[in-house]
């Protein structure tokens, strides 16, 4: 296998079209649609509920605490890609070292729940 | 550099010389230490001590392809799992001292000054 | 290599115990934990050195020295955590089971014979550390603490890890072994990455281990820290920090040594310098500890610069005497600053809160002039020994006496700030009334005020 610079001329093809269309589409519809505005114009679509507030309203600790948590599980799967690659080269071993790994990860999870972080109305 | 490359690694991998790699992850690695000295947003410092991490991780698994010796790139998940971990600690210590002081710039953090 | 496990599975243990209703149970529980693991420690003694876990960590009587230390230092500092459970809204079981992982960490450092190894125990001591500095979570100064110490550790992390792969890059390999081999076969083409490499990974140790100029935290840290954990950073981490590096050094790189020790050198005089200098000038007890943590991390960069047969000896027996003297100071400090800080909240931690102190209670009074003896290094206190074993190491290198005119210069400006505390101690009159002192505290600090003096009367006993 051999690639040249000009094997890859459609992904710059792909990539020109993709940010003229978007450019031509955002200058299009500025430059031709009719400006009016009024006050409800400029308003947030909210249904014909008034907005109210801002945006940057402080959220529960809550939702912070579920992402770090799923974060935190979420990556120990990498180490599961290498192990399941290596399945049968590793043989019962391999396959009671992840146990041992997930019996690990799991006193974590079953620790989250006793104290009652995934609790959402408390 | 390495004129003992072993010849089961693709060709494609070849094609882009090693420094190149090298050079790559360099700077964005300066790019993170520059980011971690002149931001004034914890976040973004934060941010920026992650692009080192992931510099690192650049060129662990350029160095692994090129020698075609994994243990490179199983060094690379080792490093994405603590950084990880890394990062819980660090967002939950932000949090706390954004509950105590409503801020999250670094400059205010002169209490312990002398 | 046993205790590690133990640790591990001690540090669940402790963890789940905390759902118990009574929270009395969690210390004692702990300290025995680490007596078990401390027992354990020494199962192999008297095997010959081996390699465990596939050839990730190494096991010899130096490892196990180095672990016993960071094992009796975290023994002694976890029973002076009485008191730690009083507050309702505090979470000791977690605390504990941090600790116990946290030297998990500690033991991977000091025994790694992989650098995948090196780097998982400094991110398992340095993320329990940050938890632990700022585990006041109502008070700023132990946020702000945590937040420095967590972005500078962080930043030191991520310049050792490209030091590492600069060294995977040149050698193909995270074995130290391996890497000793390249070093020893290719002497005369040794790759640029590869110097680079040990340049930036010995940045991010010395970082940890704060050493000038790369100690710019420590102050901050252990003044914001509460105090317990501010003794546990001093003696663990600096112990752990040093073992690493020891290893790193003479397990791989002893070949170019010509290469680092320039460097080395330079960073040691610097540290000295700045350490003792600047600890002068400081009016809080803790952020002079600090400053003195770091001129002794200079007198250990010492010896690690001499690199003779008997630089591990030296640092083993220094480290001890440190650890020793560095508990029983901080453990004074808290008896003093608890008592202090019901009253007012001001300067708890400033040299006056000892003014008085031989009058108000003699013991507190011995313990603290006991610790700051062997902390000058003044005869009689083990301190005293590990100076002079550190010293030897460098007569014995023989071409860096400069060197060693420098470190005897700065620790006789030690001798003036540690007199500094005795004098307050002893001279200056401060409140009255007598202070009393929890038991525990009592047990801990005769213990290692006891084994300062033994050490310091009969030095040979370690060996």
């Amino acid at each position: 296998m051999n690639y040249l610079p000009s094997d890859y001329l459609p992904i710059i093809v792909q990539l020109v079209l993709a940010l003229g269309f978007i450019v031509i589409t955002m200058l299009v519809t500025h430059n031709i649609g009719p400006k009016r505005n009024s006050k409800l114009k400029d308003e947030p679509f909210e249904c014909g509920i008034e907005a109210k507030g801002d945006a940057r309203t402080p959220i529960s600790i809550k939702y912070f605490l579920v992402a770090i948590l799923f974060v935190l599980f979420d990556v120990e799967v990498i180490f599961m890609y290498p192990w399941a690659v290596n399945f049968k080269k590793l043989g019962l071993f391999g396959f009671g070292e992840m146990i041992l790994f997930m019996g690990l990860l799991l006193a974590g999870f079953y620790y989250i729940i006793k104290k009652g972080v995934l609790e959402w109305e408390k | 550099m390495f004129p003992q490359v072993a010849p089961s690694i693709p060709q494609v991998i070849q094609l882009i010389p090693l420094n190149n790699y090298l050079w790559l992850s360099t700077a964005l690695f300066v790019i993170g230490i520059v980011g971690v000295l002149t931001r004034r947003n914890a976040i973004v410092v934060f941010m920026s001590i992650e692009l080192m991490l992931n510099a690192v991780n650049l060129l662990l698994v350029a160095f692994s392809s090129y020698r075609s010796d994994p243990t490179g790139q199983v060094f690379v998940f080792f490093i994405m799992a603590v950084a990880a971990a890394e990062v819980a600690v660090g967002l939950a210590i932000i949090v706390m001292i954004y509950r105590n002081s409503r801020s999250i710039d670094i400059g205010f953090l002169n209490k312990l000054k002398f | 290599m046993l205790s590690i496990i133990l640790l591990s599975i001690f540090g669940i243990v402790v963890l789940f115990l905390g759902f118990q209703k009574s929270k009395n149970i969690l210390l004692p529980a702990t300290l025995l934990c680490i007596a078990i693991a401390f027992a354990a420690n020494f199962v192999h003694w008297n095997d010959a050195p081996g390699l465990y876990f596939k050839e990730m960590l190494f096991e010899n009587r130096l490892t196990m020295s180095f672990s016993a230390i960071v094992l009796l230092s975290a023994f002694l500092v976890v029973a002076l955590t009485r008191g730690f459970a009083d507050d309702e809204a505090a979470q000791p079981a977690e605390y504990y089971a941090i600790i116990l992982f946290s030297l998990v960490g500690a033991i991977m450092m000091i025994g790694f014979d992989n650098l995948i190894m090196l780097f998982l125990g400094v991110e398992i001591l340095s993320v329990s550390m940050y938890v632990l500095t700022g585990s006041d979570k109502r008070n700023l100064r132990s946020n702000e603490a945590a937040l420095k110490y967590f972005l500078m550790g962080a930043f030191a992390t991520g310049i050792m890890l490209f030091g590492i792969a600069l060294l995977y890059g040149a050698t193909g390999s995270f074995n130290l072994t391996d890497i000793r081999g390249y070093v020893g076969t290719n002497s005369f083409s040794i790759s640029t990455l590869l110097y680079v490499g040990l340049l930036l990974v010995l940045i991010g140790m010395l970082f940890k281990v704060s050493a000038a100029p790369f100690h710019f935290w420590t102050p901050d840290v252990y003044d914001g820290a509460p105090t317990v954990f501010t003794a546990f950073m001093s003696t663990i981490v600096k112990t752990a920090g040093f073992a690493a590096i020891y290893r790193l050094l003479s397990g791989s790189f002893e070949g170019i040594y010509n290469f680092w020790w320039f460097t080395l050198a330079a960073i040691t005089i610097l540290t000295l310098v700045v350490g003792n200098i600047t600890a002068v000038y400081q009016q809080s007890f803790k952020r002079m500890m600090a400053y003195s943590s770091i001129s002794h991390a200079g007198y250990l960069l010492l010896s690690l610069t001499a690199m003779t047969a008997q630089t591990p000896d030296a640092i083993v027996f220094y480290s001890l005497a440190y650890s020793l003297a560095t508990v029983s100071a901080f453990g004074v400090l808290m008896a003093v600053a608890r008592e202090k800080s019901v009253q007012s909240h001001e300067n708890a931690e400033d040299f006056e809160a000892f003014n008085g102190l031989g009058k108000r209670n003699p013991l507190l009074a011995f313990v603290l002039t006991v610790s700051m003896l062997s902390l000058a290094g003044i005869p009689l206190t083990a301190g005293f020994w590990g100076k002079f074993f550190i010293f030897g190491t460098i007569v014995e290198r023989g071409n860096l006496i400069w060197m060693l005119i420098v470190a005897i210069l700065m620790s006789a400006v030690g001798i003036y700030y540690y007199f500094k505390v005795i004098i307050a101690t002893y001279m200056k009159d401060g409140e009255t009334g007598a202070l009393r002192v929890p038991p525990f505290y009592r047990i801990v600090l005769i213990v290692s005020t006891t084994l300062t003096l033994l050490f310091g009367l009969i030095p040979k006993l370690l060996s």
